[in-house]
């Protein structure tokens, strides 16, 4: 459930932008989040559901964009993964190194003026 | 405003910033006094506090050793660093599954860390959450002992690819479990090409020098290079 600590930070971070903007309302949320956080979508939409509730944030939608692992392979050449593997997943070659997948941001807020 | 309508605002920020800014204030607390700092992750049971007392035992004498110990409720590993005569300070995470840096910050600064050159930090044991957070520390470390399997760098990336150092626990019991040494370090290679592996058993003490070597030579290099004259 270490979700709920992420969906409070998101609210917390939403609040403020809509405060700065004089908004009424935060209708949607655009996140990125790397496939390395061990955040379900799910969890996160549920528990962020939860903490928003009676704020100006009430019933926002969380749009989540999943960022994939990125493995180069000396062979043939770069895929997307979900995790960090131990050999390339297209072709099963070695030497492999993995980058991304780690992060965790807001990238952008809809909100109703 | 209240002119209605949707308007979408750019934001572009990480959701961890309260967090990073609280590391930022232990990475600075740190420098400042000179310490060099260590941060212990595991799944319970890998040999955690087993590394504290053997890693007090080498500096035994040297002074300032500190021990911030993370745990969900009991305060049983602070006392046996407290039994070796080691300041120790107990964090109880209570529902959180690893310590946040804003509690480290708060225990740091009611600790009297005059005189302490190490510090060393056993977080909660978890390989997911602790994983997320910096706590401002030198050398991030994840243990994994060998009666855990040798799939854990695939099962819990995160931490492989934020840690400096992997020490594999328990090495004395390798005859009699499936666990693959050399898996183990190629899927922690390919998280992380840069870090340094050390196989370790705390009752043989096989692998145990080379790796309190490794600490003593890091904090040694921090310590050379915070004394240098940039105070202002």
């Amino acid at each position: 459930m270490h979700e709920l600590g992420v969906a409070n930070e998101i609210l917390n971070i939403a609040l403020s932008e809509s405060d700065r903007h004089a908004a009424k309302k935060v209708v949607s949320i655009r996140l990125r989040v790397g496939v390395l956080r061990a955040i379900e979508p799910g969890n996160l939409s549920f528990l962020f559901g939860h903490v928003a509730r009676g704020t100006p944030a009430d019933g926002a939608v969380l749009e989540i964009d999943e960022e994939p692992v990125r493995v180069d392979c000396p062979s043939c050449g770069v895929s997307d993964a979900r995790s960090i593997p131990w050999e390339c997943p297209t072709c099963g070659g070695a030497g492999i190194s993995a980058t991304g997948g780690e992060s965790l941001e807001i990238v952008s807020l809809e909100l109703d003026a | 405003m209240g002119t209605g309508g949707k308007v979408r605002v750019e934001v572009e920020r990480s959701i961890l910033r309260a967090a990073d800014e609280a590391s930022r204030g232990i990475r600075e607390l740190l420098r400042e006094r000179g310490i060099y700092a260590i941060n212990l992750i595991s799944s319970p049971g890998s040999g955690k506090t087993t590394l504290i007392e053997a890693l007090l035992s080498r500096f035994e004498g040297k002074g300032g050793v500190a021990v911030v110990e993370g745990d969900i409720e009991t305060d049983i590993d602070a006392e046996r660093i407290r039994r070796l005569g080691v300041q120790v300070r107990q964090i109880n995470t209570r529902s959180s599954c690893h310590i946040l840096p804003e509690q480290l910050l708060r225990a740091l600064a009611e600790m009297d860390l005059s005189g302490t050159r190490l510090l060393i930090v056993e977080n909660v044991g978890n390989l997911v959450c602790p994983a997320e957070v910096p706590l401002g520390e030198d050398t991030r470390v994840v243990l994994l002992s060998v009666t855990e399997g040798d799939e854990k760098p695939l099962k819990y990336p995160l931490v492989f690819r934020t840690s400096d150092i992997l020490v594999i626990t328990k090495t004395d019991l390798l005859p009699h479990v499936r666990f693959d040494v050399s898996r183990v370090r190629r899927a922690a290679r390919a998280a992380n090409p840069e870090v340094e592996i050390f196989e370790t058993s705390a009752v043989t003490g096989e692998g145990l020098p080379a790796l309190l070597d490794r600490f003593e030579s890091l904090g040694a290099a921090k310590c050379t290079s915070s004394a240098s004259p940039t105070r202002s």
